[in-house]
């Protein structure tokens, strides 16, 4: 769409803002153009996960969330792996089944044996 | 002086032996470094017992001491081997993008259910996180689970891995990338994981 670089609103758009009608077309151009594009968003997304955005940035992004869920859900799943990620050395024997050899834990019996004793 | 049997050492290795070592191997890969830390990990619970103390479950103080281990590993391997080499951090997922910038809707991301708390109880889900999780390269990996299952302090990972700022920004931002890529398309997509 030449003449509309920035749309990023297509039909059926399920954000809170799309371009539904006349002035949601409106606020999501204006927002579309003065917010960062979502490739950027990711980015900066990412970044926000270990520091915090300035206010600027901040606001800029929950402007970029009307009109764009699916920025919006990136950073809901951003924290959704955070938190699997996380619990995930407590499940790590149902996440494989690689066995640990008896050789193995045999030689590390002995060697905690020696220092036990 | 350990206040530690052996017996009790044997039992932790028959109970949480395993659970340490699929651990360790998902962040190590080699068998041989995972089974070593793995016994580093049970040599240094048996020395500092008497600092456990029972506020929390064994596994857990256990899983503790191992993530300090593997952290000791990447330390020394981050003084050994450059982790800014970033010949495999090509934008791979350009096509997620139209030319302008914003998301190709088609490719954007999918609603992910259930929430965390149940998909925690799935056995699936893990192995399809730690397939996701192994397909990630080694650097990359390293970088996003040190942060991310170890708590370690970005400048801290810096400092560990001698990499500035901005390295670990792109390799954060290109794993969590390729990870949610991952997840979506192996999991959430799927019947299994209930959205499909």
């Amino acid at each position: 769409m030449p003449d509309e670089p920035y749309n990023p609103s297509p039909i059926g758009n399920p954000s809170v803002l799309a371009r539904r009608n006349w002035w949601q077309t409106l606020l999501v151009k204006f927002i579309g153009k003065h917010t960062p594009k979502c490739r950027e968003m990711v980015r900066i997304l990412s970044q926000s996960m270990d520091k915090p955005l300035p206010l600027v940035m901040r606001i800029k992004k929950r402007l970029h969330f009307l009109i764009c869920c699916w920025c919006q859900r990136y950073e809901e799943q951003l924290h959704y792996m955070r938190r699997t990620a996380h619990e995930f050395p407590g499940h790590a024997d149902e996440a494989s089944n690689v066995p640990f050899s008896t050789e193995a834990r045999e030689r590390i019996k002995r060697r905690l044996a020696e220092n036990t004793r | 002086m350990s206040t530690i049997d052996s017996h009790t050492a044997a039992r932790w290795v028959d109970d949480h032996g395993e659970c340490l070592y699929r651990y360790a191997l998902v962040r190590v890969r080699k068998p041989e470094i995972a089974e070593d830390l793995v016994q580093e990990t049970f040599l240094a619970a048996v020395r500092g017992y008497q600092s456990f103390g029972g506020r929390s479950s064994e596994r857990s103080w256990l899983v503790g001491i191992l993530k300090n281990k593997i952290v000791d590993h990447f330390r020394k391997l981050g003084r050994e081997t450059s982790f800014t080499d970033m010949e495999f951090l090509s934008d791979e997922f350009s096509e997620k993008f139209v030319s302008v910038g914003f998301w190709n809707h088609d490719l954007g991301p999918h609603e992910w259910k259930p929430e965390p708390d149940e998909v925690m109880h799935r056995a699936e889900f893990w192995q399809v996180m730690r397939d996701c999780l192994s397909k990630l390269p080694e650097k990359i990996r390293a970088v996003f689970t040190m942060r991310e299952m170890d708590d370690v302090p970005s400048k801290e990972v810096c400092a560990i891995l001698s990499i500035s700022d901005s390295n670990l920004w792109v390799m954060l931002h290109r794993a969590r990338m390729a990870l949610r890529e991952c997840l979506e398309m192996n999991w959430f997509d799927t019947p299994a994981g209930g959205t499909a």
